[in-house]
């Protein structure tokens, strides 16, 4: 159960014929999630400096 | 007293603390068994004597629809908490579990098309499962465009929790879908209940991905949801006080 299901990397990129979809489909989806934690983290940063500004002392 | 225990559970400041401690455990479950999942399903599970290689868009795509569905389950949840007890926080996780929702959904569909282009010989079917989940994907930007064009914020919550209501309907729809109608979309491979038709070796990485999206997925939304509750708080002494 734990043996490569490849012999090398060209095999690993090219999953016979398959690795386009494959690896395209992973990367975006990574991409998208971790652009989702980045604009989240963000919007708390963004959130928390308006909230000072308001609260500061004039 | 039913009423009274929610509320007293569901202050949002209590929230964003709890939330704010747990973040880093659950981050951390959440990445390291997708990585798990993920290299174990894409180098080491063997090759699908059908569809060869292109199956491993499996260890993906089914996580990915099964939040899509989850994700809209938890919504209906809070938003029966919001209509009936008036909860505040329900409303709040409603508003930032939607585009979470919206973005899992589109991987779905997404990861699905790409598949179907070496497995069906087509990115896409107006078949019963596909299009069901394409009106999920559509009634997640729907609340979320509802939501946003009121000024009235009280009633942006109201509203949006009746359509989160009325758009359950379509969950059972998405589930049976492939059951009810002789759809191209293969039938479910794993279930609960057991009886999985899918191979050990392939099963495991799978149930990590899936545990490991969920992980990462709550950890997303508690992000989400504090900014949406700081924004919405604002004026309250405890938002001052935690900023």
């Amino acid at each position: 159960m734990f043996d490569l299901a490849f012999n090398n990397l060209n095999e690993i990129l090219a999953m016979d014929g398959h690795g386009v979809y494959v690896w395209s489909v992973y990367s975006i989806a990574i991409s998208i999630i971790v652009a989702s934690f980045l604009i989240a983290k963000n919007k708390i940063k963004g959130v928390k400096r308006k909230i000072k500004i308001k609260n500061a002392p004039s | 007293m039913i009423s009274a225990f929610i509320h007293k559970f569901s202050s949002p400041k209590s929230f964003v603390k709890i939330t704010k401690t747990l973040y880093p455990f659950l981050i951390f479950i959440g990445l390291s068994m997708l990585i798990v999942g993920w290299v174990w399903g894409l180098l080491f599970a063997p090759q699908d004597a059908v569809q060869g290689n292109s199956y491993r868009i499996i260890f993906l795509h089914v996580p990915a629809v099964i939040y899509a569905e989850l994700i809209y389950f938890f919504m209906a949840l809070c938003a029966l908490m919001h209509l009936v007890w008036r909860v505040k926080l329900a409303a709040y996780l409603i508003k930032s579990a939607a585009p979470i929702g919206a973005m899992i959904t589109f991987i779905g569909l997404f990861s699905g098309s790409v598949w179907g282009i070496p497995t069906w010989g087509t990115w896409w079917q107006w078949d019963a499962r596909i299009t069901s989940t394409l009106i999920l994907f559509i009634m997640y930007l729907g609340i979320l465009t509802l939501h946003g064009s009121f000024s009235n914020l009280e009633k942006s919550d109201r509203l949006m929790s009746i359509l989160v209501v009325i758009g359950v309907v379509n969950i059972p729809i998405i589930k049976k879908s492939v059951d009810w109608w002789s759809t191209l979309h293969q039938p479910a491979s794993i279930s609960v209940s057991g009886g999985s038709s899918i191979d050990p070796s392939m099963l495991y990485p799978l149930l990590i991905s899936i545990i490991g999206l969920g992980f990462t997925l709550i950890s997303l939304g508690i992000l989400s949801s504090r900014s949406y509750i700081l924004g919405r708080e604002k004026n309250k002494k405890w938002v001052s006080e935690y900023v």
